[in-house]
């Protein structure tokens, strides 16, 4: 796997892991955590190759 | 401090419940995929098949990953020509790789040798379009039962070849090209041994040519009928006159039209302009027309991939804006895999007249009355009933 392609996976695990941690975070506002989970749908195909 | 514990306790149920339905969701659209990405195709060794070579084998950067891809070799009884075969190099356009598979499990070369490569782009053959809505698979009929074939996508899949650069610019004539274009195995000719993944699957065919000193090579398509190259035979100026026999030849003969379009000298990228450029072979590019890739369409199901079969295109057709004629029959696989399979033998044939001291010579064959009449189906063979080892999964 070519160096850019790593970094592009690390880049997509962060996203990742900040999104984790807001929707864990988030208080009051059920809009949002429906968002936090909708963004989360193409890292997390992506980061399990599987899209 | 109390309120905020108060909404955690509170929510905890809820984001519990959503996040369970992601998830699910998640596995309900993701284990197809992957288990379309991992679902091999059987292809019968047929009685003219030698041998079976990895395109890596040419373009080392190729092996172990998704994209490298088998090389079917039939060698003649007798030396002559040498011709390279290729279908799937846009994995929705799947007339060229069933083109491929007849000819691997049917022809028998009598003079020369023929390589033929079913799956060109087997990383785009494991993919899919995002927002098109296309199928997974799409099975054929047979006298024995259905065929399975993978239906992919345009360009090679991003698990392969990831990220796209903003513009892609092409190796060696520096042309700016769209992104997409670097996943795409028709814009990364010549390639090189160690560019991005596409331009190495590009690299092995151009070494296999140069290496093996194939004289034609034929890279066949499919097109939209609402596109102006469609239903035709591209061909730079070192083939163009073997095409318009080969387009006449047809014609007259068998009795479909297949026009000759000139390969453009300034754009780069494309199988019809770089691998005569770049290579010893005749390079010819086959576009049979395809309804299922043009846009103004319905749904994207498997009958119309293979039917050809589309109301808002036959209410276009009679306003005059398809490039071919389209009427209640559509344009049905069996035409467009027999139109790729007698201009493949047509061109082998003109070419061999034009060349006789290395003719290139096949039987078996199914022409495009054949096809048209008796299906696709009947030309593809059975591997439950192949011989051992007579399965290669692609």
């Amino acid at each position: 796997m070519p160096v850019i392609m790593i970094a592009y996976y690390v880049i997509t695990a962060f996203l990742l892991v900040v999104l984790v941690w807001n929707f864990v975070r988030e208080k009051g506002r059920r809009g949002d955590l429906a968002l936090y989970l909708l963004v989360m749908i193409p890292l997390l195909l992506r980061l399990l190759r599987w899209k | 401090m109390e309120m905020r514990a108060s909404f955690a306790k509170k929510d905890a149920p809820v984001k519990a419940a959503l996040a369970a339905g992601m998830l699910a969701f998640v596995l309900w659209g993701g284990l197809p995929l992957v288990r379309h990405r991992r679902h091999d195709m059987p292809i019968v060794k047929g009685p003219g098949v030698t041998a079976v070579l990895r395109l890596s084998e040419f373009s080392p950067g190729l092996e172990g990953t998704t994209a490298d891809t088998n090389i079917f070799v039939l060698q003649g009884r007798e030396p002559g020509g040498k011709a390279l075969l290729m279908g799937d190099t846009h994995s929705n356009e799947p007339e060229g790789m069933l083109s491929a598979v007849i000819v691997i499990e049917n022809g028998i070369v009598e003079k020369g040798t023929l390589y033929v490569i079913p799956v060109f782009n087997n990383s785009g053959s494991r993919a899919t379009r995002p927002g098109d809505g296309y199928p997974l698979y799409f099975d054929i009929p047979t006298d024995w039962g259905t065929r399975r074939f993978r239906f992919g996508n345009r360009d090679a899949s991003p698990l392969d070849q990831w990220p796209d650069p903003d513009v892609y610019i092409h190796y060696p004539e520096r042309q700016l090209l769209s992104y997409i274009d670097v996943r795409n195995t028709n814009r990364t000719w010549p390639g090189r041994a160690d560019g991005p993944l596409m331009e190495r699957v590009t690299f092995g065919a151009m070494e296999l040519m140069r290496r093996e000193k194939i004289d034609v090579a034929i890279d066949i398509h499919g097109a939209e009928t609402m596109f102006p190259v469609t239903n035709c035979i591209v061909a730079p100026e070192s083939s163009v006159k073997i095409a318009t026999l080969a387009a006449l030849t047809v014609k007259a003969r068998e009795g479909f039209e297949n026009h000759v379009e000139p390969s453009p000298s300034g754009f780069r990228g494309l199988s019809h302009r770089e691998i005569g450029d770049h290579g010893p072979s005749l390079p010819f590019l086959l576009e049979a027309p395809i309804p299922f890739l043009d846009q103004p369409t319905g749904p994207k199901t498997v009958q119309f991939l293979l039917d050809g079969k589309d109301p808002f295109l036959l209410s276009l057709s009679k306003k005059k804006k398809l490039f071919v004629p389209y009427d209640e029959t559509g344009w049905p696989l069996e035409k467009r895999v027999g139109q790729n399979l007698s201009v493949t033998l047509e061109i082998f044939r003109q070419f061999t007249k034009k060349t006789a001291d290395r003719p290139i010579a096949l039987r078996g064959v199914p022409r495009y009355a054949d096809v048209v009449k008796e299906g696709v189906g009947k030309f593809l063979a059975d591997p439950s009933k192949a011989a051992a080892g007579g399965v290669v999964r692609n």
